[in-house]
């Protein structure tokens, strides 16, 4: 594959870098405490020592971003690799056993679909009590019938191919074709799925903070920290922006860069630039 | 229409080398050759169409007017109008929204002005020229709606639309059932004979293109090896390529078995076509070919004139090295 | 006498189209129309028709992709459609099919050896890699050729490796869907010429489908002719070359050159 790689992809991939990478060096260094209350030290400007200044507890803004930015990657990787995993099984199931086996499936990840997620979510809450794993199970479930769809519907166009029916001469079964075959070859458009609904995952999460149905104090979320600075939004607008800011990035980083993975993956898009 | 020395290069690649032909109004010229073999680069420069990537170097005449470097501008004016094109697929080449009448009278609405009427009345009548029965009722139907056959018949009519003095089709019945492509090769005969157009048939089958012209060349890694009347040819082919191909075409020579029970075999060309990067010099058909000797693998042969019209390139054939062998079938 | 190899007995496969309008039924379409056929161990038959004459369909069927709707097919005796999914799996080492399309019909992802070793893994056969080395070279390929992906072959090495996949069970039977024809002219003569070696060799019995009539007669003992989805016309090749009764079949000769 030679020429130039999409925009997108390029910016999406910095992009996803930056945060990851802030996400990762969190678990080594911040540059203080990221719960440690200094009352004293509430509304402090950004200077050299409170690179963006603290908060209204006066905790240090930098390292709660930095300590809310992996809270924030490790919900949504943890709720897109179940949501995901769940749902491609139950894809290729659909695919593979066809009949009123895919139609049962896929009726019910309609259903799945027309369900909001975060009522869901506050469902959930109102049954178990707010937590994190909730908000992670809640994030995992909405993810479900996304990918069952995209799975049956690549899994749907490998079955017709020449290989399938090799492979089913040769005596295969349904399931063994579908690990050996079909799997392999949905990869690519599974993968791009899944990069953005990480990005949703990153809202959703954002969101059930917001809510404070996600994570709990002292554990810092951009969510959280955004209702909090809500009412402190004329004296600090500054504690409002910069979570928004974090949120707004990440988002962005993540669906340009399943955009740009679509692009270069998808063979019809790639003759359309040719 | 008249091409000479006509060569396409790609970046590292020589696509078509050197081509000379020329098309006289109402001549029906074959070009055969397996894949690779640049017959439908030779197609696109009668179309000027070669993509943008592709250096045409030498001359293209068309009418006496010079055209190898003409921008896409001078060539659009040609074509339909002079020069028009039919696709091995006739699904893709039809817009599937739209009505089959339609995509018809678009270009002689747009090309030659007439009232939407009047246009319709010209797409039934070309309708009814290419056989399509009850052409009526076809002009409101839907690319889906109508067989292979037919669609290829809509697009044969959509070239004629704006009577062009050559039609080139580029493997226009491989996507065709057999007997469904024998009406459609008949059909661009009878054409080509009553409105005097020149047609230019480009397959790689040897029995449709028999059927289809009367001049042809067969075409094999960007060079023409070998030219001249079809039937002549194809009776007496004197490059070693030509004769390979027509031995790999099962026939009823091929038939039975022989006396030790064995089913017949085919003749073979051992190997594959070369990829255009990856030629061999000298004679492209080297390393393939089954009657080698020492100029073959460093030297182009020449194309040899072998009369009545027949030429080929090949250096058995050459004076030059006359004695070193024969070729089956000079005898 | 020993039942033959294949029969097929009244075969008909039915599809339903999508409803026209609501309330009437949905138009049936009959893909293949009581078809009867035999062969024996060690024949060929060709089936000859042009696209969607059903010919594709029969082969779907005689390889147990699909179960007729009416008739059965019989392999070996054994009526095909009532094995259980184990002993039918089983008996698919006897019959393996190759596909038109050689750059469709091997998995991209996976090496030509595995993909030749698949029909020894699906059916529990042992000694794989000395079967797929062997089978390679039946084939006129190289052992290493094993650890190469498909897109390093040419069109007509890849029909090379469907084959070599398809005999590695050393089956009695191989249906051959258009297999020759996506090739070139003189790429298709060597795959013939492999086909017929093959199939001496091995005693293989073999269906070989295509539109291609002259193609076909070359290869063939017997060749039946399709229409719509109907048997019109079947018989020695000799015999059904020198004098067609249908004048479909004739023009199936002017097509493929037999005849002009």
């Amino acid at each position: 594959m030679s020429g130039r790689l999409p925009v997108n992809l390029i910016i999406g991939a910095v992009l996803v870098a930056l945060v990851v990478g802030v996400a990762a060096l969190s678990l080594i260094w911040t540059p203080h405490d990221h719960a440690a209350m200094t009352i004293r030290n509430r509304f402090q400007p950004a200077d050299g020592v409170y690179w963006l200044g603290t908060d209204q507890l006066g905790r240090d803004i930098v390292s709660q971003l930095m300590v809310a930015a992996r809270n924030s990657m490790t919900v949504a990787l943890v709720a897109v690799l179940i949501g995901g995993s769940i749902g491609v099984m139950f894809g290729l199931l659909a695919s593979a056993l066809g009949g009123w086996v895919e139609d049962l499936i896929m009726r019910v990840a309609d259903i799945g679909f027309a369900f909001p997620a975060l009522l869901f979510a506050i469902m959930l809450s109102a049954v178990f009590g707010p937590s994190l794993t909730i908000a992670v199970a809640a994030i995992a479930f909405i993810n479900i019938p996304v990918f069952a769809r995209v799975t049956r519907a690549s899994a749907n166009q490998i079955w017709m191919r020449d290989y399938v029916a090799a492979a089913r001469a040769a005596g295969h079964g349904r399931f063994a074709i579908s690990r050996d075959h079909i799997l392999p070859n949905i990869a690519a458009p599974v993968i791009v799925q899944g990069t953005i609904e990480f990005a949703v995952a990153i809202l959703a999460e954002a969101a059930l903070s917001y809510l404070g149905l996600g994570a709990q104090p002292p554990s810092p979320s951009w969510g959280r920290m955004l209702s909090e600075a809500q009412t402190l939004m004329f004296m600090a607008p500054h504690l409002a922006i910069y979570p928004g800011l974090c949120i707004v990035i990440a988002v962005l980083g993540f669906s340009l860069l399943g955009d740009g993975l679509r692009d270069i993956t998808d063979p019809r898009l790639k003759r359309r630039r040719a | 229409m008249e091409l000479s020395q006509v060569s396409v290069g790609f970046a590292g690649a020589v696509a078509l080398r050197k081509a000379s032909v020329s098309i006289a109004p109402g001549a029906r010229l074959g070009i055969v050759g397996e894949s690779g073999c640049g017959k439908s680069m030779l197609g696109l420069c009668l179309m000027g169409m070669v993509p943008d990537a592709g250096q045409v170097t030498g001359s293209i005449r068309l009418n006496g007017q010079e055209l190898v470097r003409a921008p896409e501008r001078v060539w659009r004016r040609h074509r339909a109008r002079d020069v028009a094109m039919i696709f091995q697929e006739p699904m893709a080449a039809l817009n599937p929204l739209k009505r089959v009448g339609d995509t018809v009278m678009e270009p002689l609405m747009i090309h030659e002005g007439l009232s939407r009427s009047t246009a319709r009345a010209r797409a039934l009548a070309l309708f009814e020229e290419v056989g399509l029965p009850d052409p009526a009722a076809r002009l409101r139907q839907y690319p889906h709606e109508i067989s292979g056959g037919q669609r290829q018949r809509v697009l044969i009519a959509l070239a004629l639309a704006c009577n062009p003095g050559l039609l080139v089709a580029d493997e226009p019945t491989t996507a065709l059932d057999a007997n469904v492509a024998l009406r459609i090769i008949d059909l661009l005969v009878r054409l080509s004979e009553s409105r005097n157009m020149a047609l230019v048939f480009i397959s790689h089958d040897l029995a449709a293109v028999s059927r289809a012209t009367d001049q042809m060349l067969v075409m094999y890694g960007g060079d023409i090896v070998e030219r001249g009347p079809t039937a002549q040819v194809l009776a007496e082919p004197r490059h070693p390529y030509t004769q390979g191909l027509l031995g790999a075409r099962p026939g009823l020579e091929n038939r039975g078995r022989t006396p030790d029970g064995r089913r017949k075999r085919l003749v073979t060309i051992p190997g594959t076509v070369p990829p255009l990067h990856d030629l061999p010099q000298g004679c492209r058909f080297s390393g393939r070919c089954g009657q080698e000797f020492a100029p073959c693998a460093r030297q182009r042969p020449q194309p040899t004139a072998l009369g009545q019209g027949q030429e080929a390139a090949c250096h058995l054939l050459s004076p030059l090295h006359a004695g070193h062998g024969t070729c089956r079938g000079a005898a | 006498m020993s039942a033959p190899l294949l029969q097929l007995d009244g075969v008909s496969r039915r599809y339903r189209m999508p409803r026209t309008a609501l309330l009437r039924p949905p138009p049936v379409l009959t893909a293949v129309d009581d078809v009867s056929l035999t062969l024996n161990a060690g024949q060929t038959l060709g089936i000859v028709g042009e696209s969607g004459s059903g010919k594709s369909t029969l082969a779907r069927m005689i390889m147990a992709f699909e179960a007729p709707d009416e008739g059965a097919v019989r392999f070996q005796g054994a009526g095909l459609n009532r094995l259980s999914g184990a002993d039918l799996r089983l008996a698919r080492r006897r019959f393996q099919m190759v596909f038109q399309d050689p750059f469709g019909s091997l998995d991209p992802r996976r090496r030509v050896g595995w993909s030749i070793a698949e029909p020894l893994r699906a059916t529990g056969a042992e000694d794989s890699a000395a079967r797929v080395t062997q089978a390679l070279y039946q084939v006129g390929l190289r052992a290493g050729d094993a650890q190469k992906y498909p897109h390093e072959f040419s069109g007509g090495q890849r029909q090379r490796i469907a084959i070599a996949r398809a005999i590695v069970t050393r089956p009695a039977l191989l249906v051959a869907d258009e297999a020759v024809s996506a090739l070139d002219v003189s790429v298709q003569a060597q795959i013939l010429n492999l086909l017929m070696d093959l199939q001496e060799e091995m005693g293989l019995a073999m269906i070989f489908i295509s539109h291609d009539l002259a193609v076909v007669a070359c290869i063939c003992d017997r060749i039946l002719v399709m229409r719509n989805g109907k048997s019109i016309e079947t018989g020695d090749t000799g015999a059904l070359i020198a004098a067609p009764r249908h004048d479909y079949t004739r023009s199936l000769l002017v097509a493929s050159g037999i005849e002009t």
